[in-house]
C-alpha cells in the first residue's frame, strides 16, 4: 500500500507530453460538445412535440427512448455496418452519430421532467392575451425549462465523453479517449493513465457539482423552485 | 387556441424522428436482415441469402449458455440494485431536507457520469490480491493470506455491475416516490399504521411503476454491458456483448446479428410488456392539469 507521503503530481505533469492521450482528449471533447448541442436541441423538439401530443404520447415517448435500451455493442456494430455499406468513412462524425442516439433518450427524459414546471394554464392565459405560439415558447416555456436544458446538455456531454463501446466500433483514425485508455489499460498500465482517469473523474465531478449548485441557487432565489419538489 | 394543432407537433417531431429512424431503425433493420445471410468461413465473406446458419451457430460452442447466464446475471444484479436503491431513494425523498437531498442526488449521480472503464479499472485496485480490501482484511487479522476470489471472479463482476448501474434503479424510484401523495402516508399514520404497514400497503404498491422501471433499466444495461466483465471477470468469463465482440473477430456478421436479434427481442419484449402493465411513460409525465 502506498503511503500518503508518496503523493506527487509527477504523472499529472507528464500528461501534456503524452501526445496520444492529449490528441484523444481533444477529439473526445470536440465530439462530446457537438453531441451535447445536437442531443439537447433534438430532445427539446421531441419534448415539445410530446407536450403537444395527446393520444399518441406513449407511442412517441417509447419511440424516443427505445434507442437507450439497445446494447452499445449492437448499436455500434450495426451503425458501422450501415456506414460501411453506404460508403461513409469512419470519422468523428460517425462517432457523433452513435453518441447522439445514445445521449438523446437521457436528454429527453431530463427535459421532460423539467416540463412539470410548465402549467398549461400559463400558456392558455398567454394565448388569451394574444401571444403567438412562438412568444409563448420564448417568454414562458423556455425560462421554465431552462434548468432542464442545462442538465440535459451536461448529461449528454458527459455521456458522450465517457462512452466507450460505440466509439470503439465507429471511430476513424483518431480514437476517442476511452478507446485509447482501454488499449493502454490492457497493455501494462503506465501511471499516466491513472492521472488521465483522475483528471476525467475530477472534471465529471466538477460538472455535477456545478449543476447541483445551480439548482440550489434556484431553490433559494425563486419561488418557482417549489416546482422542483 | 383554435389554431391547427396537429401540424405544430408534426413539425416539432420531424427532426428527432428522422434522426431516430436513420440512426436507430436503419441499423436494427440491418441487424435482423443480415442475421439470415450466410457466411463463408474460408473467405470471411457474407452474402445475401435466407439461411438459419447464424441462429444454428447460437446452439454451437455453448453460446446459448452465455445468453442464459447473461440474463441470470442481469436479473440478479437488477434485484440487488433495487434492494440497495429503495432505501436510498426513501432516505433522499422522505428523510432528507431539501438541501441535503440535492447533495445526495449529486453524489448518487456521480458514478453515472464517470467512465465505466475507469470505474471497472479502479475496482481492480480495490479487490486485487494487493488491493485495498485485501490489505485491510489482513491488517485486521480476518485472513492471513490474500483472498483470491475477490477479483477476476463472478463476485467482482457483480460488484462492478451493481456499482455501475445503481443510479439507473435509484432515479426511477425517486420519480415514483415524488408522485406519491404525502397525505396518504399521513392518513395511514393517523389511523395507527406503523412504518412496515404503511410501507407494504401504501408506498410499495404506489411506487410499483418506479420499481419496475428501475428493474428494467438495470436489467437492460447489464445485458448490454461488457467492460465490467472484460476488466473484472475471471478467465473465460463471458457476457453477450463480449461474445458478439469475439464472433466479430472473424467478421461473422450473421452469427453476431443472430445473437443480437435474440437479445433485442428479449429486451424490447420486456420494455413493451412493462409499459403495458406499469405505464413507463407516466413516470416522467407532468402532473399538472
Amino acid at each position: 500500500m502506498p503511503r500518503l507521503s508518496d503523493l506527487s503530481l509527477t504523472w499529472y505533469a507528464a500528461l501534456p507530453n503524452d501526445r496520444a492521450l492529449v490528441g484523444a482528449l481533444q477529439q473526445s471533447l470536440m465530439i462530446a460538445t457537438i453531441t451535447a448541442v445536437l442531443a439537447t436541441g433534438m430532445s427539446l423538439l421531441a419534448a415539445l412535440a410530446y407536450f403537444e401530443l395527446r393520444a399518441q404520447r406513449t407511442a412517441w415517448f417509447l419511440t424516443v427512448i427505445l434507442p437507450m435500451f439497445v446494447p452499445g455493442v449492437i448499436q455500434g456494430l450495426a451503425l458501422s455496418a450501415v456506414f460501411t455499406r453506404s460508403g461513409i468513412k469512419a470519422s468523428s462524425l460517425t462517432v457523433i452519430a452513435g453518441h447522439l442516439l445514445w445521449a438523446m433518450p437521457f436528454a429527453f427524459i431530463v427535459i421532460l421532467t423539467s416540463f412539470a414546471a410548465v402549467r398549461r394554464s400559463y400558456l392558455t392565459a398567454a394565448a388569451d392575451l394574444g401571444a403567438t405560439r412562438w412568444r409563448q415558447f420564448v417568454d414562458i416555456t423556455l425560462p421554465l425549462i431552462r434548468p432542464g436544458l442545462i442538465s440535459a446538455f451536461i448529461f449528454s456531454f458527459l455521456l458522450s465523453l465517457n462512452e466507450f463501446t460505440r466509439a470503439f466500433y465507429l471511430a476513424g483514425r483518431q480514437n476517442t479517449l476511452p478507446v485509447v485508455l482501454f488499449g493502454k489499460m490492457n497493455s501494462g498500465a503506465s501511471p499516466v493513465i491513472y492521472a488521465m482517469s483522475g483528471t476525467i473523474f475530477l472534471v465529471s465531478v466538477a460538472c455535477v457539482a456545478l449543476a447541483s449548485m445551480h439548482f440550489m441557487l434556484r431553490l433559494k432565489l425563486s419561488p418557482a423552485g417549489r416546482a422542483l419538489r | 387556441m383554435t389554431g391547427p394543432r396537429l401540424p405544430v407537433s408534426s413539425v416539432l417531431m420531424t427532426p428527432p424522428l428522422l434522426t431516430i429512424l436513420a440512426l436507430g431503425l436503419a441499423p436494427l433493420t440491418i441487424v435482423v436482415v443480415w442475421s439470415f445471410w450466410s457466411w463463408d468461413p474460408s473467405t470471411y465473406w457474407i452474402k445475401p441469402d435466407l439461411s438459419l446458419a447464424g441462429y444454428a451457430g447460437i446452439l454451437e460452442a455453448g453460446r446459448w449458455t452465455v445468453i442464459v447466464s447473461t440474463l441470470v446475471k442481469a436479473f440478479g444484479t437488477a434485484l440487488l440494485c433495487l434492494l440497495i436503491a429503495y432505501p436510498t431513494a426513501y432516505a433522499v425523498h422522505f428523510l432528507a431536507g431539501r438541501r441535503l437531498s440535492i447533495i445526495l442526488l449529486a453524489l448518487i449521480t456521480i458514478p453515472f457520469f464517470t467512465s465505466y472503464l475507469i470505474r471497472s479499472f479502479s475496482w481492480r485496485l480495490v479487490l486485487g490480491r494487493t488491493g485495498v480490501l485485501n490489505t485491510w482484511l489482513q491488517d485486521l487479522g480476518i485472513t492471513n493470506a490474500p483472498v483470491d476470489w475477490l477479483l477476476f471472479s463472478n463476485f467482482a463482476v457483480v460488484v462492478g455491475l451493481v456499482a455501475s448501474y445503481l443510479p439507473f434503479a435509484t432515479f426511477p424510484l425517486l420519480l415514483s416516490m415524488r408522485r406519491v401523495d404525502p397525505t396518504f402516508l399521513a392518513a395511514a399514520q393517523d389511523l395507527g399504521a406503523g412504518f412496515w404497514k404503511s410501507l407494504t400497503s401504501i408506498l410499495l404498491p404506489l411506487t410499483m411503476p418506479g420499481i419496475f422501471a428501475g428493474f428494467l433499466f438495470v436489467f437492460v444495461m447489464v445485458v448490454g454491458s461488457s467492460t465490467e466483465v472484460q476488466m473484472l471477470g475471471g478467465a473465460g468469463a463471458s457476457i453477450v456483448s463480449v461474445m458478439i465482440n469475439d464472433v466479430m473477430r472473424v467478421a461473422n456478421y450473421p452469427l453476431a446479428f443472430a445473437i443480437s436479434t435474440i437479445v433485442l427481442i428479449v429486451i424490447f419484449g420486456l420494455v413493451l410488456i412493462g409499459n403495458r402493465i406499469f405505464g413507463l411513460a407516466s413516470l416522467f409525465e407532468d402532473q399538472s392539469p
